[in-house]
């Protein structure tokens, strides 16, 4: 069957307007551009601090949660809600965070076919020394051999080896942000010293790099073993639990359910990083504004051009509709001029975005914030592109809708007369 | 024989509202029927441009009935009335309205392609028939704004023959035209009559013109005298 000739009728329009058309097309080319480099700036960001945030957090983390707001033993004894009971200066106990039988839980833990692997840990906080040079950072005791099966340590070797944590007895892999600060080299001793008073005299048998700033500034990696020593505890004592499992996504599901189990804290990847989650959540929406922000902008374009034409074109919309166009036919012309406009534009700023995305992605930044990265990630999956094209017709559909839907009413009959 | 009505109108009235109360149009019973060719005159400021407006369909603000083609104008909705015109109403205007950037061929194709009811070959050369039929088929692929005012109006014409309306209405169709092109359009008119029983109705305030139809409805106040 015959097509109205509504796509001819506005492309006509459009071409006898180019200058104004043009500029419009602009302002949607401007946003998608815009929309593409910024937006995809920020989720490319995103998402290499979640990988590498997730990378270096275990999927399931089980703990022994200190007891706050522990009830005096007075209280305990005389539990009536008539008398007060005033003790002063009551202090926390020394809370043991030990997770009791924790060698236990690992084997039953090793045994579970959700389990890709499960490493013990028992952190310290520490103060590192080098000749004179003094920084406090944090050990984290380990056994690397199952540490690297969580958190691939190995790849993020810079010098040294893991294995040499297990063959040499008083070895230590030093962040290289600590060994910068501390002047440390591979090979050199270095002194540790515990919160309890304890030296151990180590030897650097590794620099590692991890990507997340704060933590290369500041943690080292020793044997499980030299912790337990450092904090004056029996060889059965680990305070965490560390669990990569095979399918990630059950990670949320299986932290309850060992939660339930073994009775102790037990959290996901998720939860323990809900922080950065809503600072994601805050830079999206301000991102989001700014965009939406600029497509209004570019809207008033396509609203002010379409208002344009109709004016101007108003003795064609009369005839049109005294030889039977109907007003749905006349708003599908002006709605199908905003859509062009809309995709032209909206496909050069994707070309544009694209092109801005390619070239300072190419530029060497060597950032060292939050994360530290050489070069900065963009988001250039197809499906942004097609959620940023989308987004911005459903824009210019919306500032097309107004002028369209006025020329549908337009009264053939004033027109006419008034001639 | 009884004459085949295409129009009838039954105690039609019209009033305007803006800027004062005014009737325009007052008790109107006319009928023009199958192949009739009728011309409405009038002074000034009478009356005839609202009643064709009316009698069109373009204009439903009225009171009273027109019947076209045996419906009641009153029951239908715009888009029904949009189909009307689309399919069996012809407009010649005085001014020509042709759509100024397309050419003479697509601008007669329009209404043929609302309507759709031929392939785009077949509407072609159903309008290259109506621009042979108007001495314009080697104007056929020039753009509509390049030809001149006497062109253009039959350009208009032959737009208004393309779906073969049961009625074809003229506004002062040669109010713009010198008098050579004024005869030629009214030789045209006549011509669709006389050879395809075409009805057609034309305001004009040309005598000359009016005389040589078959009918004259002289409007006067708003009144048929
Ligand atoms: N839109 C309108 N609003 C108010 N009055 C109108 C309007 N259109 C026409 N009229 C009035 O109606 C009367 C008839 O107008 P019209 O039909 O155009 O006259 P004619 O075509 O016979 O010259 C005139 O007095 C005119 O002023
Ligand atoms: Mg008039």
């Amino acid at each position: 069957m015959t097509q109205t000739p509504v796509i001819k009728i506005a492309l006509t329009h459009l071409v006898a307007k180019k200058r104004q058309t043009i500029v419009a097309m602009l302002g949607v080319t401007f946003g998608i551009a815009i929309f593409i480099f910024q937006a995809g700036l920020m989720s490319g960001f995103q998402a290499y601090f979640i990988e590498e945030t997730v990378n270096s957090t275990a999927n399931i983390r089980i703990f022994n949660e200190a007891e706050k707001n522990r009830k005096g033993i007075i209280s305990k004894l005389n539990d009536d809600k008539n008398h007060w009971n005033v003790v002063q200066n009551q202090k926390p106990k020394d809370e043991q965070n030990k997770i009791k039988n924790g060698y236990q839980i690992i084997s039953i833990l090793e045994r579970d076919p959700r389990v890709a692997g499960v490493s013990p840990f028992l952190g310290s906080q520490a103060i590192f020394k080098v000749g004179i040079s003094q920084i406090a950072g944090r050990v984290s005791g380990v056994d690397i051999i199952k540490e690297n099966i969580l958190f691939d340590v190995s790849k993020n070797m810079k010098q040294g080896d893991i294995t040499r944590l297990e063959t040499i007895p008083n070895g230590i892999i030093l962040g290289d942000g600590l060994a910068d600060l501390l002047g440390a080299k591979m090979g050199d001793n270095i002194m540790v010293t515990s919160p309890l008073g304890v030296n151990l005299d180590m030897k650097i048998v590794g620099i590692n790099h991890s990507g997340l700033t704060e933590v290369d500034k500041s943690r080292a990696y020793i044997n499980i073993r030299n912790a337990q020593k450092l904090l004056q505890v029996d060889g059965s004592y680990i305070t965490d639990i560390n669990i990569k499992l095979k399918d990630f996504a059950l990670s949320e599901e299986l932290a309850k359910y060992y939660h339930a189990k073994f009775g102790f804290r037990a959290i996901d990847w998720k939860e323990a990083n809900a922080s950065v989650f809503s600072v994601f959540k805050i830079q999206n929406l301000v991102t989001y504004l700014i965009i939406i922000s600029i497509l209004i902008v570019s809207g008033f374009g396509i609203f002010n051009i379409l208002m344009m034409i109709i004016y101007e074109k108003m003795p064609d919309i009369a005839i049109l509709k005294a030889i039977g166009y109907k007003d749905s036919d006349i708003k599908k012309i002006f709605l199908t001029e905003s859509l062009i406009i809309g995709i032209l534009g909206g496909l050069l700023g994707l070309v544009i975005g694209f092109i801005m995305q390619k070239i300072v992605g190419n530029i060497r930044m060597d950032i060292k914030g939050f994360v530290s990265m050489e070069y900065l990630h963009f988001n250039s999956s197809p499906g942004f592109y097609v959620f940023a094209f989308v987004f911005g017709l459903i824009a210019t559909s919306i500032a097309g809708y107004i002028p369209a839907r006025k020329a549908g009413k337009v009264d053939a009959i004033d027109i006419i007369r008034s001639k | 024989m009884e004459k085949i009505k295409i129009i009838e109108t039954k105690n039609l009235n019209k009033s305007f509202h803006d800027p004062v109360e005014f009737q325009a149009l007052k008790n109107i019973n006319i009928e023009i029927g199958q192949g009739e060719f009728v011309a409405i005159v009038g002074s000034s400021g009478s009356g005839k441009s609202t009643l064709l407006y009316v009698l069109s369909t373009l204009d439903t603000d009225y009171t009273g009935h027109i019947y076209f083609d045996g419906d009641d104008l009153s029951l239908k909705t715009k888009n029904q009335l949009a189909e009307i015109r689309n399919e069996k109403i012809g407009f010649v205007f005085q001014f020509h309205y042709l759509l100024p950037e397309f050419t003479v061929l697509e601008n007669v194709c329009l209404p043929a392609m609302k309507l759709a009811r031929f392939s785009d070959a077949e509407i072609k050369e159903h309008a290259y028939q109506k621009l042979d039929l108007l001495g314009l088929r080697d104007q056929a692929l020039k753009k509509a704004n390049k030809l001149s005012g006497g062109q253009q109006q039959r350009v208009a014409i032959a737009r208004a023959l393309i779906n073969q309306p049961k009625i074809i209405f003229g506004d002062e169709p040669t109010g713009n035209l010198d008098s050579k092109n004024s005869q030629n359009v009214f030789d045209i008119f006549k011509e669709l009559k006389d050879n395809f029983n075409q009805s057609i109705v034309v305001v004009t305030h040309d005598m000359h013109f009016a005389e040589r139809t078959d009918r004259i409805i002289t409007l006067s106040d708003g009144e048929v005298v």
